[in-house]
C-alpha cells in the first residue's frame, strides 16, 4: 500500500507553491483576454500566392490606425490580422486594403466581435463560472449528506472545493504564461473548458471520497481514520489513473491533430485534467484528513 | 433475449452512421442516406451576423409586431441570395433584441451584408412604348411581295405532277407544328376554318381530287397556303377534308414593347403607405400612399402626362407583389402597375380594387420596406468561414476523434483484457449510437447542429464514456481478489460502482446544463454534445456492458482466469509497500 497521506506535507508544498505563483503571475501580468471579451476582429487570410511579410502587412494596414494590431502567420500557410476595433465597417477596409496587395486573396474566416456582444460575454462568462463553483459545493455537500462521522458532509464539500479552486487556478496561472511568452488569448472557450475541467475533476474526488465513505461505514472502531482514508485511495488510485488516462489520450489526440481553432480549447483541458487528478489522489483526501485532525486539535 | 436486442441497437446504429455498410441492399441504403448530420457554419462555411435591432423610436406595445415584420422584411431580403435554408431569428440579450442572420455558402460577405441592412431601392416608373423595333409600312410590303413570289413559285413546283409534297413542306413551310408531318393540317371541318381556306378547300370543282393539290394560291389574313387535300368524308354540311399545307407568313408590324422609366419618385419620397377601409360598402380595402413634398410634386407631374396608363411600383428592380402567385418574387412576376385614373395634386394616392385583405397588406409592409420596420445599423457580431477552411476543420477534427478513440480502445483491451475487449466493442456501439443520434435529431424539434466545438464534446465524450467501465472493471477486480467467483463479482461490481459513476456524471451533466443555459455559440455547441455523450455513455457502459459480460462470461471462464486480470497471489494492487 503506499502511503499517500502521510506524505501529504510534500504534496501540501507543492500544490501550495503552484498556487501562489500562478496567483503571483495572475496579478502581475493577468491573462490575455481575446476578441471575445475585449471587442475587436479576428482575420484569417489566404494569399494567392506569396505570402507578404508580416511587417509589410502591418504598413499597408498602417494608415487605417487599427488598434494593437497583430499580424501572425499560421502553420496552415495563412495570415492572422488582429485588432481591436469595435465597429464592422473596418473589416471590409481592412480586407479591401489586402485585396490591393492581392487580388485574389481569400478571407478565410472572420470573427468580429462589437463592444455590446464582448461586453455580454463578458458578464455570462462571470455568471456561468460563479453558477458552476456554487453548483459543484452544493452537489457535493448534498452527495455526501448521509455522511456525519467523523468529518461533517460540508467539510467533504470543502475539502472538494478546495481541490477544485487548485485546479482552476494552476490552469489559470498555466495560461498567464502562455498568454504572456506566446501571445495565447483566453475567450469563450477557456471559460467552456474552466468549467468542464470544473465538472470533471471532481468525479474523480467524488469517487474517492465515496470510497472513504464506504470504507468508514464498515470500518471497526480500532482502524484510524487517516489510516481508512489512505486505504480508501490506494482502493481507487488504479480507477483514478486509468479514467484520467483514457480523457487525457483524447485531449492529446485533439490538441495535436485538432486543429488550430481548437488547439488551446483543448490544452486548457488536459492542463485541468491532468491537473484535477493529481489534486483529486494527493490533495482532496489529505484535506480531508488535516480538517479532520484540526477539528481534533479544537476540541481538546 | 437481451443480448439479440444489443446486437439488433449495434446494427441499427452502425447501419445508420456508415451507409456504405449497405450500399449493396439499395432499399435500405436509399433510406439511410438521405440522413445527413447538420453541420454547424463553422464545418460547412458560411456567416453568422447579429444586429442590433434599435426599438428606441418604437412605441412599447408595438415592438414585438416590429420586431417580426423586421424579421420578415430580412427574410425576404436574404431569400434573394438562393442559399439552402437562410436562418434569420431575433434573440433576446439582456434587454437588448438581437436580430441573427446565418446564411451557409455565401462567397461574398460584403455584398451580402450590404443586401441586409442597406435600403432596398423603391421606384415607382411610368410606360414607355418603345417604338424603335417599328418596321415603314413600305419595307413591310416590298417583303410581301418577295414572300408571295415565294408562295407562288412553291404552288408551281407542287402542281408538277410526282413532286413530293411533304418534302416541299418540309423545305418550306413556315407552320412550325406541320412542317415536318408533311404540312398535314388535320381533319378540317366544313365552316370551321378561315372562309378563304373554307371556300378553296371545299371547292366543289371536280378537277380538285382526293390526293390533288388546289390549283391556286390561298391567301388568308396571315398569310399564304399551298393546299392538298389527302381524303375526304362524308358529304353536303358533314363533309370533313383531311388537308396539308405549305404556309408562308406575311410580315406585319411587330408588337410595340412596354419599357417602365425612371420617374424620380423612389421610396424617400414615400411617408407612409397603410391600408384603407374607408369604403366598407365595398368591402375592398384600398391602399393609400402619402408622399412628401417633392414626392408630391413629382406625383402631379407624372399622373398628369400618364392618365389612363399605368404607374409601376417596383422594389429592388423585381415588382412589389407576387403577381403570378407562384409563392415567390422574380423576373418572371409581371409588373404590377395600378393605372392612374386621374391627376394626383396632393402627394395622395389611393390603390384601389381587385385586393383582397391579405394582398393589400402584403402591398402596403412591401412598400414601407423602403425603410425597415426597425433600424439595425451595422452588425455588431460577425463570424464567417470559408467553405474550404471548414472543410479542412472537419477532417482535422474528426482524425484526432478518430486517433484519440483507437488509442482508448488499445488501452482498454492491453489492461482489461477481456473485459477490455468488451467495453471496446461498447465504445464503438457509443460512437456509432452518437452519430445516429446527430443524424436523426434534425428530424426532431431538438436538432442537434454539429459544429467544431461539438466535435471536441464529441472526442471529450468517448475518453468519458469509458470512465464507468473502468470504475466497474477495477471493482470486480477487487471482487474477484477478495476470493468472489467470477459471476457473482461481475454483478456485484456493477451495483457497486454504480452510486460513484452516477454521482461522478451527475457533476459533469450540471457543468454542461450551466453551459448550455448561460453559453451561446461555440460553448453550447460544445454542452449539449458533452451532456448528451455523458447521458448515452452510462447507457452503453452500464446495460450494453453488463448484457455483453453476463452473456459471454459463464463459470466457464473461471478456468482461465488471465482473460480478466493478470494472475498473482498478491490481493494487492501495488506490491510496493
Amino acid at each position: 500500500m503506499m502511503q499517500i497521506i502521510n506524505k501529504r506535507k510534500y504534496f501540501y508544498i507543492v500544490s501550495g507553491t503552484l498556487v501562489i505563483a500562478s496567483l503571483v503571475v495572475l496579478s502581475m501580468w493577468g491573462l490575455k483576454f481575446g476578441i471575445d471579451f475585449t471587442g475587436g476582429t479576428e482575420m484569417q487570410v489566404k494569399f494567392s500566392q506569396n505570402i507578404p511579410d508580416n511587417t509589410v502587412i502591418s504598413e499597408k494596414l498602417k494608415e487605417l490606425n487599427l488598434d494593437s494590431l497583430v499580424v501572425r502567420k499560421t502553420s496552415d500557410g495563412t495570415v492572422n490580422i488582429d485588432y481591436r476595433n469595435s465597429n464592422d465597417q473596418i473589416n471590409t477596409e481592412v480586407f479591401g486594403k489586402i485585396q490591393e496587395m492581392d487580388k485574389d486573396a481569400i478571407q478565410l474566416s472572420t470573427d468580429f466581435i462589437g463592444s455590446t456582444v464582448s461586453g455580454q460575454l463578458k458578464s455570462s462568462a462571470i455568471k456561468s463560472l460563479i453558477l458552476a463553483i456554487l453548483g459543484i459545493a452544493l452537489y457535493v455537500a448534498w452527495a455526501f449528506r448521509k455522511v456525519s462521522r467523523p468529518v461533517k458532509s460540508w467539510k467533504y464539500g470543502l475539502g472538494a472545493i478546495l481541490a477544485l479552486s487548485h485546479d482552476i487556478l494552476i490552469t489559470v496561472g498555466i495560461f498567464v504564461l502562455l498568454g504572456k511568452f506566446w501571445g495565447v488569448e483566453v475567450g469563450v472557450p477557456f471559460i467552456a473548458a474552466l468549467l468542464t475541467i470544473l465538472g470533471y475533476s471532481v468525479n474523480d474526488t467524488i469517487v474517492v471520497y465515496d470510497r472513504t465513505r464506504e470504507n468508514l461505514l464498515r470500518a471497526g472502531v480500532k482502524e484510524d481514520f487517516e489510516d481508512i482514508v489512505n486505504r480508501s485511495l490506494n482502493e481507487t488510485l488504479a480507477r483514478s489513473i486509468n479514467t484520467s488516462l483514457t480523457v487525457i489520450i483524447v485531449l492529446f489526440a485533439l490538441v495535436l491533430f485538432g486543429g488550430e481553432s481548437i488547439r488551446y480549447f483543448s490544452v486548457a483541458l488536459l492542463f485541468g485534467v491532468t491537473f484535477g487528478t493529481y489534486s483529486s489522489i494527493y490533495v482532496a483526501s489529505a484535506l480531508l484528513v488535516t480538517i479532520y485532525k484540526h477539528q481534533i486539535r479544537a476540541k481538546s | 433475449m437481451k443480448f439479440s436486442l444489443v446486437i439488433l441497437l449495434a446494427l441499427v446504429a452502425g447501419v445508420i452512421s456508415y451507409p456504405r455498410a449497405v450500399a449493396k441492399i439499395p432499399p435500405i441504403y436509399n433510406t439511410v442516406n438521405t440522413l445527413k448530420i447538420k453541420l454547424g457554419l463553422d464545418l460547412q462555411g458560411g456567416f453568422h451576423l447579429e444586429y442590433k435591432a434599435d426599438l428606441s423610436k418604437v412605441d412599447a406595445s408595438k415592438r414585438a409586431e416590429a420586431l417580426s415584420s423586421l424579421q420578415s422584411a430580412i427574410e425576404r431580403r436574404v431569400n434573394k441570395f438562393g442559399v439552402s435554408e437562410p436562418l434569420v431569428y431575433i434573440k433576446k440579450s439582456g434587454t437588448d433584441e438581437i436580430l441573427v442572420v446565418e446564411l451557409a455558402g455565401v462567397k461574398d460577405i460584403n455584398e451580402a451584408k450590404k443586401n441586409i441592412s442597406g435600403t432596398p431601392l423603391l421606384e415607382f416608373k411610368e410606360e414607355q412604348i418603345d417604338t424603335s423595333n417599328q418596321i415603314p409600312q413600305e419595307t413591310l410590303d416590298q417583303m410581301n411581295v418577295q414572300a408571295k413570289a415565294k408562295a407562288e413559285d412553291l404552288l408551281k413546283q407542287a402542281l408538277v405532277p410526282g413532286s413530293d409534297f411533304s418534302q416541299l413542306a418540309k423545305d418550306n413551310s413556315q407552320d412550325h407544328a406541320a412542317k415536318d408531318n408533311g404540312g398535314d393540317l388535320g381533319i378540317i371541318k366544313k365552316g370551321a376554318s378561315a372562309p378563304e381556306l373554307n371556300d378553296a378547300l371545299f371547292d366543289p370543282d371536280p378537277n380538285f381530287k382526293d390526293g390533288s393539290v388546289y390549283p391556286k394560291l390561298v391567301e388568308t389574313e396571315s398569310g399564304w397556303l399551298i393546299i392538298k387535300k389527302i381524303t375526304t368524308t362524308g358529304s353536303g354540311d358533314a363533309e370533313e377534308i383531311h388537308a396539308a399545307g405549305i404556309i408562308i407568313a406575311k410580315y406585319r408590324e411587330p408588337a410595340p414593347k412596354t419599357n417602365y422609366i425612371e420617374t424620380g419618385l423612389t421610396g424617400k419620397n414615400l411617408k407612409k403607405a397603410s391600408v384603407d377601409y374607408t369604403n366598407q360598402a365595398l368591402s375592398e380595402p384600398t391602399v393609400s400612399l402619402q408622399f412628401d413634398t417633392e414626392g408630391a410634386k413629382l406625383l402631379a407631374d407624372i399622373s398628369k402626362r400618364n392618365i389612363g396608363k399605368p404607374l409601376a411600383i417596383f422594389l429592388d428592380g423585381l415588382p412589389i407583389v407576387d403577381g403570378n402567385g407562384d409563392g415567390v418574387i422574380n423576373e418572371l412576376d409581371p409588373p404590377y402597375d395600378p393605372i392612374i385614373q386621374a391627376e394626383l395634386t396632393n402627394g395622395q394616392a389611393e390603390i384601389s380594387g381587385s385586393l383582397t385583405i391579405d394582398k393589400a397588406k402584403e402591398l402596403v409592409a412591401r412598400l414601407n420596406e423602403g425603410s425597415l420596420p426597425v433600424p439595425i445599423g451595422d452588425p455588431i457580431y460577425q463570424q464567417s468561414v470559408e467553405a474550404s477552411l471548414g472543410q479542412a476543420s472537419l477532417t482535422t477534427s474528426l482524425k484526432a476523434g478518430a486517433v484519440g478513440l483507437a488509442i482508448v480502445l488499445i488501452f482498454m483491451i492491453i489492461y482489461y483484457r477481456y473485459l477490455g475487449l468488451v467495453a471496446s466493442l461498447a465504445l464503438i456501439i457509443y460512437t456509432a449510437l452518437m452519430i445516429s443520434i446527430f443524424k436523426i435529431s434534425p428530424l426532431t424539434p431538438w436538432g442537434i447542429t454539429f459544429t467544431l466545438s461539438g466535435i471536441a464534446g464529441f472526442i471529450l465524450s468517448i475518453g468519458m464514456a469509458v470512465d464507468a467501465n473502468v470504475l466497474i472493471f477495477e471493482r470486480i477486480k477487487e471482487e474477484l481478489r477478495r476470493d468472489r467467483r467470477l459471476p457473482s463479482a461481475v454483478d456485484e461490481g456493477f451495483k457497486r460502482a454504480w452510486p460513484s459513476i452516477r454521482d461522478g456524471n451527475y457533476s459533469t451533466i450540471l457543468t454542461s446544463l450551466i453551459l448550455v443555459w448561460v453559453g451561446t455559440g461555440f460553448v453550447k455547441g460544445f454542452a449539449i454534445i458533452l451532456m448528451v455523450g455523458v447521458v448515452m455513455s452510462m447507457f452503453t457502459a452500464i446495460v450494453i456492458v453488463k448484457i455483453m459480460l453476463k452473456f459471454t462470461l459463464g463459470e466457464w471462464a473461471e478456468k482461465y482466469p488471465w482473460l480478466i486480470a493478470r494472475t498473482r497471489k498478491n490481493n494487492e494492487i501495488s506490491p510496493k509497500k
